[in-house]
């Protein structure tokens, strides 16, 4: 049942005077600078061919002198490479997908695990969780840090915590209604298809506790927003985050939903022009970047997220006054996200490659059935391995599905195309065709 | 003994089949037999050909933008009578040779039905497997049988 409050977890921090945390921001920044000079090989080398040096970083100002960091760096730099602390200090790795076959992977250590907490109590606070809560997580939990983030931010409020982790919908339902959930953590497009099977199922969306939802990980819409506050007669909260920076938490949405709350305290948020990398002022869209300025494992300066969004930093109507950034609305790369698993179309040529016979020509098409995304992944046929037999090409089918779930972590239909039948293209090959409206 | 099938590869969308029907047609190619395997992603059709049409019907449908191969099955003459095709399979079984699949032609020599077997034996090769067909007085035939109907 749909309650609205106004919760704050940490009121002195979330409600500073923007002075002060941009004080606390030049403060943490400075160190965190000097941290990764000392200590990181990649960074002093990028810095010392900027000309740049930690001194020269005084306050916030300053912050557009620092180069870049990349996807690819980490990458480059896999698994250790970017970590500013000894291994030992070292409690936790949570990972998401590279743009390759292998993951990308983020080392934290305990303050790192606490800083992170704390920006997923932040979140579930604003979204009205307390002791007497009873938070089902249903993200996946694992290297992904859906699961896990959620749940230390449920246990960090004192909630009672349901650890489901994904899948199974009928024994989801069963346990939120039997449990008497008041808070639900998932996929915005699973939400849906929970909130859809309940009624096929029996139950009476009556019998429901559940008040309220932070809803991530996946780019959604305001339409979605609306379908399921009705479905299961709650608040509906976005969250949002990245492995490289902590997980979800990083931004998060109150009340007046206008918006999400970036944790100023611990990350720096700037918004650049994607293809000349200018700091474009706050109202303007551009590219996300990112600053961590407590991580001390591997702090990332000035990530790419390569999310579109604009910030906001003007008084919001719940007292927090940290800088609110929009919905995302676009990609500057290639990246599709599919039931909250990030997909780089360049994962799936590096399978076909893999796979002897198989044409590297593919097309990816996305769609979204009954608010479940689908991905169906085109792959030319050969003469080559064309068989007489079902059963060889079931086999390639199925080698090919087999190595996308291994590689990608999602269940992909593949469909065998006769050749020449996906369009080539001068330039860079069209590889997508994505059907899921995400603008509204 | 051998025949040579042309196997084409087909999406499930409508209209698939009728585009390679008409391919057949407009390049004048008689087909003697036709089989359909069809499985909820695709379809595989199999097309059995006189020799002077096995080329032009590759290509054809190659040019048209088909995924087509020819393989080498196995051809047999069964009476056509009741048992007729059970005292060849009998055989097959007892010699331990499974079916992939099977299908007939349009067409009777004498009073013998014609079937199109693609088999499966671990260790013989078809050349063997044909042999021990003749060699157990189940009737081979062959593509040059074929080539005149």
């Amino acid at each position: 049942m749909k309650v609205n409050e106004n919760k704050i977890y940490n009121p002195e921090i979330e409600c500073m005077d923007r002075k002060d945390i941009l004080d606390i921001q030049s403060q943490r920044l400075k160190e965190t600078v000097a941290h990764v000079y000392k200590n990181v090989p990649m960074y002093r080398q990028r810095m010392d061919e900027a000309g740049v040096k930690p001194e020269d970083i005084k306050s916030v100002d300053d912050l557009h002198l620092l180069p870049f960091t990349n996807k690819t760096d980490l990458r480059d730099e896999f698994p250790y490479g970017l970590l500013a602390v000894d291994k030992s200090e070292i409690v936790r790795i949570q990972g998401s997908s590279g743009t390759t076959g292998k993951p990308i992977v983020s080392g934290y250590t305990q303050n790192d695990v606490d800083v992170w907490t704390e920006m997923v109590a932040r979140s579930l606070t604003a979204a009205g969780a307390g002791k007497d809560d009873i938070v089902q997580v249903t993200y996946g939990y694992g290297l992904f840090t859906g699961g896990l983030g959620a749940h230390q931010g449920a246990s960090a409020v004192g909630a009672m915590v349901i650890p489901m982790s994904s899948g199974n919908t009928q024994r989801q339902l069963m346990m939120m209604h039997d449990l008497g959930a008041t808070m639900l953590c998932c996929t915005p497009s699973y939400a849906i298809f929970l909130g859809e099977s309940l009624k096929e199922l029996g139950y009476d969306p009556k019998e429901f506790k559940l008040k309220s939802g932070c809803f991530g990980a996946e780019p959604w819409t305001e339409e979605m927003r609306e379908k399921l506050e009705g479905l299961f007669d709650i608040n509906a909260y976005n969250i949002y985050g990245l492995t490289e920076i902590a997980g979800p938490g990083v931004a998060f949405e109150c009340p007046s939903k206008c918006g999400m709350h970036v944790n100023e305290d611990h990350v720096i948020a700037e918004i650049v022009d994607p293809k000349t990398g200018e700091v474009l002022p706050y109202g303007e869209t551009g590219e996300l970047v990112f600053t961590t300025i407590t991580k001390t494992g591997m702090p990332m300066i000035r990530y790419r997220t390569h999310d579109i969004c604009t910030l906001d930093a003007t008084p919001c109507s719940c007292g927090r006054t940290h800088v609110r950034m929009s919905r995302i609305t676009g990609r500057t790369d290639d990246m599709l996200i599919i039931r909250g698993v990030n997909v780089f179309p360049s994962q799936i040529e590096e399978v076909l490659l893999r796979i002897s016979g198989v044409s590297p020509h593919y097309m990816l098409v996305v769609d979204r059935v009954n608010s479940t995304d689908r991905l169906e992944v085109q792959v030319e046929l050969t003469d080559e391995i064309f068989s007489d037999k079902v059963s060889d090409i079931e086999k390639i089918q199925n080698a090919i599905t087999e190595q996308i779930k291994s590689v990608v972590g999602i269940a992909a239909k593949v469909k065998l195309v006769p050749p020449k039948t996906i369009p080539r293209s001068e330039g860079k090959a069209k590889r997508i065709i994505d059907n899921r409206d995400l603008t509204k | 003994m051998l025949i040579t099938q042309i196997s084409v590869y087909l999406e499930n969308i409508k209209g698939t089949l009728r585009s390679l029907t008409k391919t057949l047609a407009e390049n004048n190619i008689d087909m003697l037999a036709l089989s359909i395997a069809d499985t909820t992603n695709f379809g595989i059709v199999r097309i059995v050909v006189r020799e002077n049409d096995i080329d032009s019907a590759i290509k054809a449908l190659r040019d048209n933008g088909f995924v087509a191969k020819t393989n080498h099955v196995i051809g047999i003459a069964v009476p056509n009578q009741p048992a007729g095709l059970d005292k060849a399979l009998a055989v097959i079984e007892e010699n331990n040779v499974s079916i992939e699949y099977m299908y007939s032609l349009n067409y009777i020599i004498g009073n013998n039905a014609l079937m199109v077997l693609r088999l499966n034996a671990q260790d013989m090769t078809k050349d063997e497997i044909a042999k021990m067909l003749r060699d157990n007085e189940i009737t081979t035939i062959s593509q040059e049988d074929v080539n005149k109907l």
